[in-house]
């Protein structure tokens, strides 16, 4: 354990408040409502899927705990204007640290499947849509490539190169789940 | 043009000639070589242009060359032999491969692309292929950090 790490239980305490984040997205039907619900969906995804997979015998690494942190504040904020019936962009708070630990990619790709297959779901259960269709596949396309470069003990150039293409794919899925709640 | 030859840490894996004669020779490895990092030799001449300190100056000399050659070769050298088998054990463990092209002419360049084993092979044919034609490519299956320092 480094001096730094945080009891990770201190961590997912700031995440409780956003457990409703979950069920609200899928009760709320779409439009400005329910663009709101999807974002504390995909804030509270990446949030707990960051701590989970950041997790060590109980600590997180303190620079993930701040990260989760920043964006589990950003949920209840975001469940407010969905129980208010506004809508938004929301804007995923930047990364203080200018390269990610395994534990941190591992988490960003959790949540970037986790979201895909929300997306992937809720897209299925509409009418044919090819060019949402076609972004769909630019996401998976995302998911391949950094599979293909995932490896165990990444130096520093594939993991800035794997947190890049997972950057992008999470900005992907996260506007294409917002057009599909916004859409009719 | 390209040629193939064995691959190896210090022999280039193929080289290749551009449309413009640029010539790269492009390595394969899995081992990240330490840098050459050269030390501060301390000190300057304490010569102050007065006579009487040209003596004194002379006297420093041999301490001045201890020194250069201290901070210039001796640290370096000994930083290299400390870290080389630390990069190697490390390049053996891992499954990322680091592919360099490396041009002298018309000025020094070192272009970075990092793959994994799976996709080396067809990383370097798009990579020749790429600077044979006179471009820098980026296949997928890689990740291209640019020039090296």
């Amino acid at each position: 354990m480094l001096r730094a790490d945080v009891p990770a239980a201190l961590v997912t305490a700031l995440g409780r408040d956003g457990a409703d984040a979950y069920d609200v997205v899928d009760r709320l039907p779409r439009g400005p409502a329910r663009e709101a619900a999807w974002n504390t969906y995909a804030l509270q995804t990446y949030a707990d899927k960051l701590v989970g997979a950041g997790r060590r015998a109980g600590f997180v690494r303190a620079d993930t705990a701040l990260y989760a942190k920043s964006v589990y504040a950003l949920v209840a904020g975001w469940l407010e204007r969905a129980h208010a019936g506004a809508g938004g962009t929301a804007t995923l708070p930047r990364w203080s640290s200018g390269m990610h630990s395994a534990a941190q990619l591992a988490g960003m790709r959790e949540a970037l499947m986790a979201l895909r297959t929300y997306v992937a779901f809720d897209l299925a259960s509409r009418a044919a849509q090819p060019e949402l269709e076609a972004r769909l596949a630019e996401i998976d396309a995302c998911i391949d490539r950094v599979d293909g470069l995932w490896i165990e003990r990444p130096p520093a150039e594939l993991r800035g190169g794997i947190a890049g293409t997972l950057t992008g794919g999470l900005e992907q899925v996260y506007e294409l789940g917002r057009i599909l709640a916004l859409g009719p | 043009m390209i040629h193939t030859a064995r691959v190896g840490l210090f022999r280039p894996a193929r080289t290749v000639t551009g449309p413009t004669g640029d010539y790269w020779e492009i390595y394969v490895s899995k081992t990240a070589l330490p840098g050459w990092k050269e030390g501060q030799a301390g000190g300057n001449l304490s010569y102050d242009g007065g006579y009487g300190c040209a003596g004194f100056a002379l006297f420093e000399l041999p301490f001045m060359l201890l020194s250069f050659l201290w901070a210039n070769i001796v640290v370096p050298l000994g930083r290299i032999l400390f870290l080389l088998p630390i990069a190697v054990v490390r390049g053996r463990r891992s499954r990322a491969v680091r592919i360099e092209a490396v041009t002298d002419y018309p000025h020094r360049q070192v272009l970075l692309w990092t793959t994994t084993d799976g996709y080396a092979p067809h990383v370097l044919d798009e990579i020749v292929a790429g600077l044979a034609a006179g471009k820098i490519v980026q296949p997928t299956g890689c990740i291209y950090s640019g020039q090296e320092d």
